[in-house]
């Protein structure tokens, strides 16, 4: 009924402003409105009589680089092979770029495809505002490497909406140097796969505090949801607790108030400190300065943004009480808007599919994401490097995957509001019980 | 009158605080432009190290880094920052435009008119002004969206201008320094025959010039500085404002200080200007309408 | 001001018509972008605000008052109003004490040094919030910003600013007041220099102190000045939101968080329930009306209008 009303409005507008005091304006309004009239239409149903090229707008978040122009080779690429189709690319980012997409969807003026992970792609899709990909995905099946992974690609109801490209885990990482001076190095693993203990994670910063080689040891990031997968994939290793429970509820059981209380413990000891005002990359931001010794929120890319020349970045997996750790991991991959417009739909999956599947550009994207492939075809695209190889291993201990779950968005902030509590001196079962109730309102 | 005060401790106490604010003041964009020529290792203080205030060697790479991608505009090459720059220009300079013109002409009437359904008017726009306008960004959006503005760059502009033109400020401004006109002046235009537009234009707007003024410069920053409306609107990066960008850059480089305040530098500089430029007339214009009233 | 309108005794049908007719047609442009691009979307999200329109049901369905109901039982939403009230309080009456006494300590001196300080104190209003905002988050770094540089520098123990419950809400209110006290100030100096100089020296000369002077004769003749001045912070206060986004994003633990960051929160980020979320706009847009007919009615009652 709104749309009926605005659109009624809107059409008196543009008829009043034809009628006469359009005088006041510069003559671009009237051009501008003009020029758009051409896409617009495709809009109505009655389709696009007037062109036979159909323009596709991708927004890219930026999974490929900052500034690396890498999406429009992309485009040109696709372009220059598929001359129906005109593919136009447009930036976000990662802070403003949810807001716009929020804005962009209900006032139905999205793009046809994004690139992004399942968290907001699985929401959208059980949103009803995606297209179904299930053809592609039932094709690609057969050579994914990990069956895991299509649960990361579908809806609630079994749809797929996320086309995959690649994945990688989430880890920690550490500065050498500054573990070297405080005598802390001997409590880190740097054999294998390198997976360590609950225990010698706390001795590590328990050193660090003592010897003081940064101002502070860690600092457990709370002050928004950005990158809050790291403070999650820290809580739940502690002591092998998980997010959600059997029945798939969100949940902090009992060994998540004790990874809780250990870690208050040690904010109450300094051997790190919580970072209220923070977010992931102001943390990151932090370990690159060498204010504190470590980040929970290490991965594969992050590892590119915030390199340092001035000391030694080593990627731990998260410590755990068994030593067995439980990762998170990103899996990026594009999903295709439905504008009620059969052939931009048809045109956006052609262009995922060059992007991801083209003999050439796939795995050049792979690496471009600084992640592993997710087709077994393509083999290891970091052959000989030796870095990367442990990273791939990292997969055998990849969690449960819980991004595509309900209520995975209203849960986020429950999430760091629940670390606040808790640093704050609540009682971490109190904050586990209010977070179980408000999580599974929904 | 001007000096006749001697110099007592209180006068000199107010002098010393009024100079330590200034200081306060003016150090943000102390700190941003002086950020912008700053070297790497000048901008981040690590722990036990000395602030540099002042930077040791001046660089202009950070603004090569912000200047690196480029794009085109009427045919000319030009970095993508650049391009944000003119569209921030543009949008505030047709939005003051729009906003002057239709401000006062309504301020007039609601200020020395007599009709039907004033007073509701007035009202009604005093009203919108409490509003918040985070409460209109999405039903505005499907607006716009239906018009068909936001599909190409220059339309999704101006689907920015646009409730910045009707935001309904301007039109109060404008009635309270319409409230200076003598009604004896308009009184007597009217007398000699003068038609209704012609009045305004003689007589009414030679009157209300420094308002018109101070609403220019009001307006250009306002809509300068217009965040979450050109957030949701301007989708595509051709159409991007300076501020705009350059919290996007915020978000993608945030460990690229150097960066960030070329690029705040680049959207603070150029308004600063403008300000410095025609502040007497703000001033001038923004205090007669208020001190009276 | 008005009482010149009305010494044209009634006047005949034809020409009050023809007065209705010319000011409707001044007021059309105006009203076009007022009622096309304000009203209307503003009609939008007070129907929003009845149903349940969220972002999985975009259309939504009427839900009467429940949005309305719900906000009182919502504790966040509580929490973010108290903390309104208190960033209201506490900033207007110092924006208007702060640049009152600015304007007078300014308004005698030389024209070049009182134009100075005018645009000093108001680079923060035009440099704009997203650039100002990065400098101050700098500045409140609890670990390599400069405040805590100045303290440790002075001996001091390091603050935690914006990172403590206790704290983070007056960093706000503090940057809140240098983006604020520019227009004020510059309201101030010009009231001031246009207070009647004859009546200051009169009442000099029957022997009046400076305080008195102030209180008895400038006082009342900038009324109007602080009744506008008063106003247009409290709606600004109300407003703000680019700088809570940009620096806590309503944190830590909600305490500094307001209604506006939180409608802002609810529709974009979080739940994105439109209806709840222009529901909390409205209760807002009605608060800030009611605040400022308040200041009129208190401030009108001492002046002789």
């Amino acid at each position: 009924m709104k749309k009926v009303l605005s659109t009624v409005l809107a059409t008196a507008l543009v008829a009043t402003t034809l009628a006469g005091c359009g005088g006041s304006k510069p003559a671009e309004t009237t051009a501008a409105p003009a020029a758009s009239e051409a896409p617009a239409a495709t809009e109505a149903p009655a389709g696009d009589a007037s062109s036979d090229v159909t323009e596709i707008v991708w927004w890219a978040f930026p999974t490929f680089g900052v500034d690396t122009g890498y999406e429009q080779e992309l485009v040109d690429a696709f372009n220059a092979a598929h001359s129906e189709y005109k593919v136009k690319v447009e930036y976000i980012d990662f802070t403003s770029g949810p807001d716009k997409l929020t804005a962009a969807l209900t006032s139905g003026t999205a793009p046809d495809i994004l690139f992004d992970a399942p968290g907001r792609i699985i929401e959208f899709g059980n949103a009803g505002y995606l297209v179904s990909l299930d053809d592609m995905l039932n094709e690609l099946k057969p050579d994914l490497t990990s069956e895991s992974l299509v649960e990361t690609c579908v809806g609630a109801d079994g749809t797929a909406y996320m086309y995959p490209i690649s994945s990688s885990p989430f880890y920690m990482g550490l500065n050498k140097e500054a573990l070297e001076k405080a005598d802390a190095l001997q409590y880190v693993n740097l054999e294998g796969d390198r997976t360590w203990t609950t225990e010698n994670f706390v001795k590590m910063c328990e050193a660090l505090r003592d010897a003081a080689p940064t101002q502070v040891p860690a600092i457990v990031y709370c002050g928004g949801q950005g990158g809050d997968q790291g403070t999650r994939a820290l809580v739940n290793n502690l002591y092998s607790s998980s997010i959600t429970d059997a029945d798939g509820k969100w949940n902090i059981d009992a060994n998540g108030v004790k990874a809780l209380e250990l870690l208050k413990s040690m904010y109450d000891s300094k051997a790190l400190d919580a970072g209220f005002d923070m977010a992931a990359a102001d943390e990151l931001q932090k370990f690159q300065q060498e204010t504190c010794a470590m980040t929970f929120c290490f991965g594969t890319s992050s590892e590119v943004t915030y390199a340092s020349e001035d000391y030694t970045q080593i990627a731990v997996p998260f410590p755990s009480d068994d030593g067995v750790p439980s990762l998170e991991y990103l899996v990026n991959g594009f999903c295709v808007f439905d504008n009620k417009d059969e052939a931009r739909a048809e045109g956006a999956k052609e262009f995922i599919k060059f992007i991801c599947d083209d003999a050439e550009w796939g795995p050049k994207s792979v690496i471009k994401t600084n992640a592993f492939p997710v087709r077994k075809s393509f083999g290891n695209p970091y052959e000989g490097d030796e870095h990367m190889a442990m990273l791939a291993s990292w997969s055998q201990y990849y969690g449960p995957y819980y991004n595509t779950k309900d209520g995975f968005a209203a849960m986020r902030p429950l999430w760091f509001n629940a670390l606040q509590q808790v640093f704050n001196g609540t009682p971490a079962q109190d904050v586990a019980d209010e977070f179980n109730t408000a999580a599974n309102a929904g | 009158m001007l000096k006749k005060k001697s110099m007592t401790p209180y006068t000199i106490l107010s002098a010393v605080i009024l100079a330590a604010l200034a200081v306060f003041f003016l150090f943000p964009l102390y700190w941003i432009v002086t950020g912008s020529v700053k070297e790497k290792s000048d901008i981040i203080i690590k722990s036990g190290e000395m602030v540099k205030w002042i930077p040791t060697r001046i660089t202009w790479d950070n603004y090569q880094r912000l200047f690196k991608t480029g794009t085109e505009l009427f045919g000319i090459q030009m970095p993508m920052a650049i391009r944000w720059l003119f569209n921030s220009v543009f949008i505030s300079v047709v939005a003051m435009g729009l906003t002057c013109a239709t401000s006062s002409l309504a301020g007039y009437v609601l200020a020395k008119k007599r009709f039907w359904g004033k007073g509701l008017i007035f009202g009604l726009f005093v009203c919108a002004m409490a509003l918040p306008k985070q409460v209109i960004l999405i039903p505005l959006m499907s607006e716009m969206s239906s018009l068909g503005l936001l599909k190409s760059v220059w339309g999704s502009m101006f689907a920015v201008i646009f409730p910045v033109v009707g935001w309904p400020f301007g039109v109060f401004l404008m009635k309270q320094f319409s409230e200076n006109i003598p009604s004896s002046l308009l009184e007597a235009a009217r007398i000699d025959g003068a038609g209704e537009l012609r009045t305004f234009l003689e007589v009414a707007f030679p009157i209300i010039k420094p308002g018109f003024g101070a609403l220019a410069i009001f307006t250009f920053i306002n809509s300068w500085n217009e965040y979450p409306l050109q957030l949701v609107m301007l989708t595509q990066n051709e159409a991007k404002t300076i501020s705009l960008g350059i919290a996007s850059k915020l978000s993608e480089m945030s460990n690229d200080f150097g960066l960030i305040m070329a690029g705040a530098a680049l959207a603070a500089v150029p308004i600063i200007i403008v300000f410095l430029c025609f502040q007497k007339y703000f001033t001038q214009g923004i205090t007669m309408g208020a001190v009276k009233g | 001001m008005g009482n010149k309108k009305q010494k044209a005794p009634a006047r005949s049908l034809v020409l009050q018509r023809r007065e209705t007719m010319v000011s409707y047609l001044f007021l059309l442009p105006a009203l076009f972008f007022f009622v096309g691009f304000v009203i209307t979307p503003m009609a939008m999200g007070v129907i929003t605000s009845f149903t349940d329109a969220s972002f999985t049901n975009p259309e939504g369905t009427f839900v009467g008052l429940k949005n309305y109901t719900r906000l009182f039982q919502d504790k966040i939403f509580l929490k973010s109003a108290v903390n309104t009230v208190i960033i209201v309080v506490v900033s207007v009456p110092a924006v208007t004490a702060f640049s009152l006494w600015v304007g007078s300590a300014i308004y005698k001196m030389r024209s070049g040094i009182r134009s100075f300080y005018r645009c000093v104190f108001y680079l923060p209003v035009v440099t704009g919030s997203v650039a100002v905002t990065v400098v101050w988050k700098w500045m409140f770094d609890k670990y390599d910003g400069l405040l805590n540089y100045i303290v440790k520098a002075l001996g001091g123990q390091p603050l935690p600013w914006t990172s403590s419950e206790q704290m983070a809400l007056w960093c706000i209110i503090l940057i809140l007041f240098t983006t604020s006290i520019g227009q004020p100030i510059v309201l101030y100096v010009a009231a001031l220099g246009n207070v009647d100089a004859s009546l200051e020296e009169a009442a000099k000369v029957d022997g009046a102190n400076d305080f008195q002077v102030f209180w008895k004769i400038k006082w009342p003749s900038i009324m109007p000045t602080t009744l506008y001045v008063a106003v247009i912070t409290t709606i600004n206060s109300f407003q703000c939101f680019a700088l809570i986004q940009l620096l806590t994003s309503g944190g830590p633990n909600y305490s500094t968080s307001t209604v506006m960051y939180l409608l802002y929160d609810i529709a974009f980020k979080t739940t994105k329930e439109f209806g709840y979320a222009d529901a909390m706009g409205v209760v807002l847009a009605i608060v800030i009306a009611l605040f400022s007919a308040l200041q009129f009615k208190v401030m009108n009652g001492g002046t002789t209008e």
